[in-house]
């Protein structure tokens, strides 16, 4: 009967409780979305750096990341790999060799790291080959008389080996993308001009177009201008296994986009034959491991595992590569708790108010219902059941409504393009699709209902203090 | 039998600095199923006897034994605890939760002492039946007249079978036709229910029907007539 009384009195006066239950909504409504966005950039990370990047564990000598002398190989390479092999959860494997170097074009020269890979095997281990630009390359599938390289976006237009440039052709694939006829218009001073940068293009772009024509059709203008002459040349120059400068030329065979610019900077894939050649390096000399597996949730034990198989080497996995981002994955459970606490706790305000009117409006009936008999403990569940179930109702309607959201955008996405220069800089994509575990709902519950109980302390204590035969004579 | 006894009562208010004797050294006893009207002049104690008697006030001195208990040796929650199942009580006004239906406010203080599902029903349909408002059982009170309402509270408060029921001026907001029916109903019930019956009023139609009158001044007692 309590649990009646208290979920008919929400509803007494509506307007007010609606006012309060729709606060409730929003606020639980905008913390669980912002909560999926932030999740989704660090899954797209994680999801990046293992798939694209690191792999789930590396293996290298023990004196090779610090020292990256090529002449610090795996000893004793293929016991490492039958050792790893025999661990239960380990899918596949595959060698690199890792050597530092230098890209140059005539234009300019970008510090690398040089991959050499099995290039058969890593696009089966890795997502990368699937990142490959269009009309850019093959990823390798393609004979040439030079070495072949694969390369990052972010290092392409270091080198000026991108260009935009507004042909008629480009201009047809802008009519074709409905740009309006007098934007495209404006933009015909630029025809046949190469820009060697994006920035460079952008600014020319800016100083024919209004303002809020570049905001909406700037992306798209930029890329369909970006041009890219397939089987470009770059030089790439390193030490050798004798120490001596040595390099050779490499036709790019294509060009990878990732979220990373650092990683589209730094890093490029070269055939490992052709990189033992230019080297001196001999067949089974390796520099690195990579080791993939079947869950990542279970990395921590899996790599635990092999480092007590192989006490003398490197055993990383991409939590200690990357530490940061590790924390934040763990971290992310109590991010969100603390975040929608506070927004919670904000909204207890509003409902404790709420609850306070209620007491207040009700004094006689509360006088009568303690005089025939309730007393103080259900006085106390009464209003306290009120006052959660008002934050109940609000709650899992924010959790619903963020539900929906979350359904939709999580195909859409949220594109950030704005902000994609700065994200990408630090390997976060601009692109979120929201997700959400499911315990984050579970989470949420729990503290919508602590809301609640915390928000009825109050009144509850002021509904108590009201002496029966005073609160039955108020007028 | 003798249901209240009630020794020697004084009550008296100390807030400010003038002492009011409100109830001025009361003795009286009822009986089981008696149907009695406290009467007097405003602030003559009538309300304040009643509060004494159903335990939402403490005596001053004296004593006041429901069946043999003595109220003021009971803590707070030991005499809400007894209100609930010795004592009914009919106010002025304000008797019924807005939000429950007839039904539903005649079975509350039986759900609040756990009856059974099959006991609770038995019991609201039969009090129901008694008050004339079967038909109106699942209506909420403000789909109910000033009349009804008050036979629904005086339902609610037989519901338990309490020892007595203690009324404070019942028929204050009724018109004559609706005080005259639920009196009538009160008396029946009185007979039938063999509940004891207390009204503070200065209503002449209670009066007129109670058997036994009590008439208070300045906190005493200055005549207790049985008149029928």
């Amino acid at each position: 009967m309590i649990f009646k009384i208290a979920w008919e009195n929400v509803w007494r006066n509506k307007t007010r409780s609606f006012v309060v239950i729709s606060a409730v909504a929003v606020g639980v409504f905008a913390g669980v979305f912002l909560l999926a966005a932030i999740n989704s950039m660090v899954v797209q990370r994680i999801d990046s750096a293992v798939n694209e990047e690191l792999s789930h564990i590396q293996v290298n000598n023990k004196d090779f990341r610090n020292s990256s002398d090529i002449q610090d190989i795996i000893p004793d390479f293929e016991r490492v790999v039958s050792l790893i092999k025999s661990t239960p959860g380990v899918t596949d494997i595959t060698g690199r060799i890792i050597i530092k170097g230098i890209a140059s074009t005539s234009a300019k020269s970008v510090g690398v790291e040089i991959n050499g890979i099995d290039t058969g095997k890593e696009k089966e281990m890795f997502t990368l080959s699937g990142k490959l630009i269009t009309g850019t390359g093959s990823y390798f599938a393609t004979e040439t008389k030079l070495n072949s390289v694969f390369i990052g976006e972010k290092l392409a237009k270091e080198l000026n080996i991108i260009r935009y440039i507004l042909t008629p052709d480009a201009f047809s694939v802008l009519e074709a993308k409905k740009i309006p006829s007098f934007v495209i218009s404006k933009l015909k001073p630029l025809s046949g001009q190469r820009f060697t940068s994006d920035k460079k293009f952008k600014r020319a772009c800016e100083t024919l177009l209004a303002p809020s024509e570049s905001a909406k059709y700037g992306l798209i203008i930029r890329e369909t201008a970006w041009s890219y002459r397939e089987g470009s040349k770059i030089i790439i120059s390193f030490l050798d296994i004798n120490g001596t400068q040595t390099g050779a030329a490499f036709r790019v065979c294509g060009i990878f986009r990732t979220n990373n610019d650092l990683f589209e900077l730094r890093s490029l894939f070269v055939p490992i034959r052709e990189l033992r050649t230019l080297t001196g390096m001999k067949e089974g000399q390796f520099h690195r491991v990579i080791v993939r597996i079947n869950d990542n949730r279970h990395t921590g034990e899996i790599s635990q595992k092999i480092k007590e198989n192989l006490p003398d080497y490197e055993v990383l996995n991409w939590k200690e590569i990357e530490p940061d981002l590790a924390m934040m994955a763990d971290l992310m459970q109590q991010i969100y708790a603390l975040f929608m606490a506070i927004i919670l706790a904000a909204l207890a305000f509003g409902i404790v108010n709420t609850m306070m009117m209620a007491v207040l409006e009700r004094t006689k009936e509360l006088g009568m219902l303690m005089a025939i008999g309730m007393n103080r403990k259900k006085v106390f569940s009464m209003i306290m059941l009120e006052s959660i179930f008002l934050s109940m109702v609000g709650g899992f309607a924010g959790m619903a409504i963020a539900e929906a959201v979350i359904a939709i955008t999580g195909k859409t996405g949220i594109n950030l393009v704005k902000y994609s220069e700065g994200m990408e800089a630090i390997g976060y994509s601009a692109h979120l699709f929201p997700t959400i575990e499911p315990q984050f709902f579970i989470t949420t519950a729990l503290l919508i209902v602590l809301t609640g109980i915390f928000s009825s302390i109050y009144p509850a204590r002021k509904a108590l203090k009201l002496n029966p035969i005073e609160a039955i004579r108020t007028e | 039998m003798r249901v209240i006894e009630i020794k020697d009562v004084y009550k008296i208010y100390r807030e400010t600095e003038i002492e009011v004797h409100a109830i001025n050294g009361v003795t009286l006893d009822f009986e089981e199923a008696e149907f009695a009207a406290i009467v007097g002049p405003s602030g003559s104690g009538k309300t304040t006897l009643l509060n004494l008697l159903g335990g939402l006030d403490y005596p001053t001195s004296g004593q006041i034994l429901i069946d043999g208990t003595d109220l003021s040796k009971l803590k707070s929650s030991a005499l809400i605890d007894f209100r609930m199942k010795n004592i009914g009580f009919v106010f002025q006004s304000y008797n019924l939760i807005p939000v429950l239906t007839a039904k539903e406010n005649v079975e509350f203080i039986m759900s609040l002492q756990k009856w059974s599902r099959k006991d609770r029903d038995d019991r609201t349909f039969e009090l129901l039946k008694g008050v004339g408002l079967s038909e109106r059982a699942n209506s909420r009170p403000a789909k109910l007249s000033g009349g009804q309402q008050q036979r629904i509270a005086v339902a609610r408060a037989l519901a338990s079978r309490p020892k007595f029921v203690l009324a404070d001026e019942p028929t204050a907001n009724l018109d004559s036709k609706s005080a005259a029916t639920l009196l009538e109903i009160m008396e029946k019930l009185n007979h039938e229910e063999k509940i004891t019956f207390i009204f503070s009023t200065h209503d002449a139609r209670v009066v007129k029907t109670a058997r036994r009158v009590i008439t208070l001044e300045d906190g005493k007692v200055i005549s207790d007539e049985k008149v029928k």
